[in-house]
């Protein structure tokens, strides 16, 4: 649990298989049990009720799993998206005379259109912004709800709250409840397979590797909010017609709290858990009643508790007994030897694929990099090189878009970049590779890699389909010689090998330019050789690379063309043999005496 | 003019109040990079000390001051130890909803020990208040506007001009940096814990003959005090204590111009508006681009 | 001691396990059943204290005379949380057995407004002292209040403020939660019926840590007498503090809380020689003085109105058991709405068509802290 990007880590089953409908029947089956059960069974008031409340929360809970499981961001106002459910449904069905259905679909879509909204105002900030803003958005909603009593008629709450004429009977509302949770639960459990799933399991583990590998991250966290908001309104209207009443103190920030609480308890990762915690925690306040003989009692525990999960069970209940249950069973079949990879770089440009003029960076004072050109020629492997601090990493963060250029021009392919986001970037053919490893530690490699393979633009993956992807993403692991481990999590491998998964994962998007920081660093001496071997073969399929690198015998023997900075500036520029001998660079290198 | 100056006094004495809590929030996340939801209960359990101390036992006042806070410096220990340091190495996510956890656990434990019923606190001062021309002082609000002006210049000799103060800076800047420097970081952590307990109880201890003591009184202010450091600018001292008294400001004057109902809501739509628009606050810095 | 993962879920696992066993014990007996949601837990725990204590109280009574129907009766508590979906749940928990015959509701109106549904599914007599007028104009017929409503609050504050002490210029202020919307509601009614609509009518927020923009409106408003509905005891003592030193010091008819101990002890002398409204006062009746001295004798406390209402709640429904001689449902209605004069803790009993059992309320003025008997005013209509 160490993992820098220790963002509610989770554990991922060992390959993931693709989504078939018999593999999947016998939920389909349980689920067709359940609803059966729901309607059937007979069951008093009181059972009834808990079962309404437990369903109900289950499916708002399962919008938590999305965004704080799935995509790593904070919402502390689900009780609020709730709330916009359940009054769409109050004041739909009693003072509008509306349609069940239709107030049921408003409620879903404003929560939609208030978590969307949000998302785009905050989530650029990102963590502690956001869990103040969402408190913010809470406190206000629940205030409107107290003292805007012409619309929702204030403290009183609304009753009386219609039902579809089709789910009259409490037990047939609930068989209904139940297949929607059923319904809801299949979707968030298939969402991580999905493309969007993917992109936000990135987003959580590693924002800069997700945004460098060509996913829009602010865009993925606003759907992540946008359908953790919806999935909250839904539940709140199904809850509404559940209780025929809805009063402001059922969704004020306490609860809020508490469908955190629900969703922590069970395990954020998965709508299973979500369901395991949102049972628990009301049930287990039904079974403890005697403690609350003393006031306040009860809730101590609660935040002990809380405190307790999170420190010892972080992956909460269902984490817990699915690592449990992953000690016993046996790694993942090795997949299928899959074809060679084809790198098929794009040509449409001249001779020069990377054209970089007069490119400056200043922080405040400090000029970083200070009006530097490079000419990347096609088909060649290209060395920018520099003694410490002399502008290298920054070169290259600007290149690729984490940090955006003072002044001066980039040209990628003809394109002019310079002022795109990381993931345009991508988009537009350009790879790269981090000095630290980046990479999205809670999936396997294969995944991984797969994230690489989606880069919106990719022409090797035909039509883009799930299969097509996987093939992809196989063929450049094999490429680096790592295809038999393709289902093992990113935590298993060696430092090198992590570093060939980050290259494989740059290569499966086929970029017309390949950016490599430091690829030599911290690798021992037979990794180098591999390494060395590896560049030779991309270079031979006639991807362009610019490599960026200490070590000398690396650069000097790959590299057909080098540019030297110092102090931000470019000194020496040309063949690679003819600019180490200048005599500028011996002395960047070695000191002046 | 009487009416505007009243309302000006009421709401810098309040806004003092929010910049004091802000001002223990502040100094947590330079020091860990964490958002401390239970600042506001610090507040509260002080409060309840001082009533322990003060009104159920009888001791002094001044006793029962100085024997709050260093329950108050304990209290900062067992946070630190209990909640923060295990977490330490974790994101930012797990450590606030610990947090979260904490300040439910500490509220309820104080309401199964204490009950519900509000307690009242005396003042520092026998006379409550002095009437200025047209305009009432409250003498609890102008003490606490006093601690406030003298925190913030005893919290600028003593980062600026003490080398514990410095080490707690660089601390706060760069934990790997001073580390090599000799610095134990732990250590200055668990400084800022209780530094920031302190500041909390006072504060709790200041508002409490005013506001009287109750279980919420601590999670009410926090909120607002939270929105300030926003509005001033994560990270920056002055900017809580700024963001504190603009906010407490706003406030007042908003509920005697717009809506007394919708009062608390100013602070959360000021907030809002400071995110969208202006998210490094009034003097902090662009949010950090890191690669 | 090095707490695993193992061992706190292991731990985990028997503290959920357990307590499920021990609830598994409920004693079965030939008598009659009343049902009772009250806040055990949450906010208003200990104002819930005193209403169990209260229905136990006269439970004990109606037993020694009798009991019901000739059976001993036996009460069956449920925790409301304080919250409406506790009520709802626990609710339906005692709806669920069909030997409960009849139920005591809540003082809150937000939390009888959340059973209301269930209560007209089940069709059974629930005795609330939610003060909401709406509660039983709303067509529940199975809602009987044990309690004056929020009107007559409202028109007993108006009454004596224009009449017995002649005041005009009205400012009234109320809490934006539903007490108090529904209590400055019926006071602006009344007062605008009396032809002195007020010159202010001023909502606040529960919680509100400051009072002057509120102190200051009332001052300019230049009203010469003040009606409040405060639900918090806190709020009332800031508000009152800060109306003092602003140096307001117009006569102030409030709502109950104004009356309420703990308010006593906030504000102290920023409350001298206002008046407040109360359901319960120890002087009024003979009935309510003998209430204060049983309960005082059992429980070593002072009486109060958390505890005035339940009391009487249980001796209403046992009467009305009683004299329809049958626990079915429509007979005991009938009954109750046929109670007249019956002396009660918090005064006569006079049902009317709507199942509201009292038509009036105490005026109560604070001499130097301490809580008199001022006058009972009782309305007909």
């Amino acid at each position: 649990m160490s993992a820098p990007s220790d963002n509610m880590p989770i554990t991922v089953s060992a390959g993931r298989a693709k989504p078939l409908l018999l593999r999947h029947l016998p939920y389909f089956i349980c689920a067709a049990v359940l609803v059966a059960l729901a309607a059937g069974m007979q069951f008093d008031g009181y059972v009834l009720n808990i079962l309404m409340q437990a369903t109900t929360f289950s499916i708002a809970v399962f919008g938590l799993s999305v965004v704080l499981g799935l995509c790593g961001q904070i919402n502390l106002a689900q009780a609020a998206f709730f709330g916009f459910g359940a009054y769409a449904v109050g004041i739909g069905t009693t003072d509008l005379h509306l349609n069940y259905w239709l107030c049921l679909v408003a409620g879903c879509v404003i929560a939609l259109a208030a978590g969307a909204f949000l998302g785009m105002s905050t989530l650029r900030l990102g963590g502690h912004y956001l869990a103040m803003v969402t408190i913010s958005f809470q406190q206000i909603v629940t205030l409107v709800m107290i003292n805007d009593i012409a619309l929702t008629h204030g403290p009183d709450g609304v009753s009386n709250i219609g039902r579809p004429a089709l789910f009259q009977t409490s037990q047939g509302y609930l068989a209904f409840c139940v297949a929607m949770l059923a319904i809801v639960g299949y979707l968030v459990w298939h969402l991580p397979d999905t493309r969007l799933g993917r992109a936000m399991r990135a987003v959580r583990d590693n924002e800069l590797a997700a945004g460098v590998n060509g996913i829009d991250v602010l865009r993925t966290k606003v759907y992540a909010f946008a359908l953790c908001a919806a999935l909250g309104g839904l539940a709140g209207g199904l809850f509404a017609g559940g209780f025929a009443y809805v009063s402001p103190d059922q969704f004020a920030f306490a609860d809020s709290i508490v469908f955190l609480t629900m969703s922590l308890l069970g395990g954020v990762a998965s709508p299973i858990g979500s369901a395991i915690g949102t049972g628990l925690l009301i049930l287990i306040p039904e079974w403890l009643r005697f403690l609350k003989s003393v006031p306040g009692l009860y809730l101590a525990i609660y935040g002990l508790f809380v405190i307790l999960i999170i420190r010892f069970m972080p992956d909460g209940i269902w984490g817990f007994v699915n690592a449990a249950f992953a000690r016993w069973c046996a790694k993942a079949k090795a997949p299928a030897p899959s074809a060679a990879l084809k790198l098929m770089p794009a040509t449409v440009g001249g001779d020069i694929v990377l054209d970089v003029k007069g490119l400056s960076k200043y922080f405040g004072g400090l000029k970083a990099v200070d009006g530097v050109d490079i000419q990347v020629k096609r088909g060649g492997v290209h060395a920018l090189i520099g003694p410490n601090g002399s502008g290298k990493t920054t070169t290259l963060n600007v290149l690729s878009g984490l940090y955006r250029a003072t002044s001066g021009k980039i040209l990628l392919d003809g394109t002019d970049i310079t002022n795109m986001p990381p993931h345009q970037r991508t988009a537009a053919g350009l790879g790269r590779t981090f000095q630290n490893i980046r990479l999205f530690r809670s999936m396997t490699a294969l995944e991984n890699v797969e994230i690489g393979a989606e880069r919106p633009g990719n022409t090797m993956i035909g039509e883009g389909g799930s299969a097509a992807l996987t093939e992809r993403a196989l063929e450049a692991l094999n490429f680096v010689g790592l295809g038999s481990r393709a289902n093992e999590l990113i935590s298993s491998f060696s430092y090198g090998h992590q570093r060939l998964i980050e290259i494989a994962r740059a290569l499966a998007a086929n970029p017309t330019l390949l950016l490599l920081d430091e690829p030599a660093a911290g690798l021992n001496s037979t990794e180098k050789l591999e390494l060395h071997e590896l560049l030779k073969r991309i270079a031979a399929q006639g991807l362009t690379i610019l490599i960026i690198d200490h070590d000398m015998t690396l650069v000097s023997e790959a590299a057909q063309h080098i540019t030297v900075l110092n102090f931000g500036r470019r000194i020496a520029d040309g063949e690679s043999m003819a600019v180490l001998r200048h005599p500028d660079v011996v002395s960047a290198y070695l000191g002046t005496e | 003019m009487d009416l505007v100056l009243q309302l000006l006094f009421t709401g810098i004495g309040i806004g003092a109040v929010y910049a004091l809590v802000a001002l223990g929030f502040v100094l947590i996340f330079r020091a860990t990079n964490v958002v401390n939801f239970a600042q506001g209960e610090f507040s509260m359990v002080a409060a309840y000390l001082m009533v322990v101390f003060s009104v159920d036992l009888g001791w002094p006042y001044w006793l029962s001051f100085l024997l709050s806070l260093a329950g108050m410096a304990l209290l900062g220990v067992i946070f630190n130890l209990g909640v923060y340091y295990p977490l330490r190495h974790r994101s930012f996510l797990p450590v606030i909803i610990a947090t979260i956890g904490a300040s439910i656990l500490m509220a309820n434990s104080v309401l199964a020990i204490y009950g519900p019923q509000p307690q009242v606190l005396q003042g520092w001062f026998d006379t409550p208040g002095i009437q200025l021309g047209p305009v009432y002082l409250d003498s609890q609000y102008l003490l606490i506007i006093a601690v406030t002006i003298a925190l913030v210049i005893f919290n600028y000799w003593f980062f600026e001009h003490t080398m514990l103060g410095k080490k707690l800076q660089a601390t706060s800047q760069d934990k790997e940096m001073a580390s090599l420097l000799g610095i134990s970081v732990s250590t200055m952590i668990m400084l800022t814990f209780i530094y920031s307990a302190v500041l909390g109880g006072l504060a709790g201890i200041l508002v409490a003959p005013v506001l009287f003591v109750s279980i919420q009184m601590g999670s009410t202010i926090a909120l607002k005090a939270f929105a300030a450091t926003i509005i001033g600018g994560f990270g920056d001292v002055t900017g809580a204590i700024i963001g504190g008294l603009a906010l407490g400001v706003i406030e007042t004057f908003g509920a005697a111009y717009i809506s007394v109902p919708y009062k608390d809501g100013f602070a959360f739509l000021v907030l809002i508006l400071f995110l969208v628009f202006r998210p490094q606050g009034i003097f902090g810095e662009r949010v950090a681009e890191k690669a | 001691m090095k707490l695993t993962r193992r061992d706190f879920a292991a731990g985990m696992a028997a503290g959920i396990v357990a307590p499920h066993i021990i609830t598994r014990a409920r004693a079965q007996g030939a008598t009659v059943k009343i049902g009772m949601c009250a806040p055990v837990t949450g906010p208003a725990a200990e104002s819930g204290g005193y209403a169990i204590k209260g229905a136990k109280l006269a439970l004990d009574t109606v037993n020694k005379a009798g009991g019901i129907l000739g059976k001993q009766a036996e009460l069956i508590v449920e925790d409301d949380q304080t919250t409406n979906p506790g009520i709802v749940l626990a609710f339906s928990k005692l709806a669920a057995q069909p030997d409960i015959v009849g139920f005591i509701g809540s003082i809150r109106s937000t939390q009888v407004h959340a059973i209301a549904p269930d209560v007209l599914k089940l069709g059974k007599p629930v005795m609330i002292g939610g003060t909401d007028p709406n509660l039983t104009h709303m067509g529940n017929q199975w809602l009987f209040r044990c309690r004056p409503n929020d009107s007559y609050s409202g028109r007993v504050i108006a009454e004596y403020g224009a009449s017995t002490l002649g005041k005009k210029k009205w400012a009234v202020l109320h809490s934006t939660d539903a007490f108090g919307t529904a209590g400055g509601k019926a006071l602006t009614e009344a007062l605008t019926k009396l032809g002195v609509a007020p010159v202010l009518d001023q909502g606040y927020a529960n919680q509100s840590q400051d009072f002057t923009p509120v102190v200051l409106a009332i001052k300019q408003s230049g009203a010469d007498v003040l009606g409040s509905y405060f639900t918090f005891e806190n709020d009332l003592g800031i508000f009152a503090r800060q109306l003092r030193q602003l140096g307001v010091n117009i006569p102030w008819v409030g709502s109950p809380s104004i009356t309420d101990v703990t308010a006593l002890k906030l504000a102290g002398p920023a409350l001298y020689n206002t008046y407040g409204v109360a359901d319960y006062a120890e002087d009024s009746t003979e009935a309510s003085k003998a209430f204060a001295n049983a309960y005082h004798d059992a429980y070593k406390v002072v009486a109060d109105g958390q505890s005035s209402w339940t009391y009487d709640a249980i001796n209403v429904l046992a009467q009305g058991i009683n004299k329809a001689g049958s626990t079915e449902p429509g007979k005991i209605r009938e009954a109750i709405l046929a109670i007249k004069k019956f002396p009660g803790a918090e005064g006569e009993y006079n049902f009317d068509q709507n199942g509201d059992g009292l038509h009036g309320y105490n005026v109560v003025k604070n001499e130097k802290g301490s809580i008199v008997f001022d006058k009972h005013i009782e309305f007909t209509d």
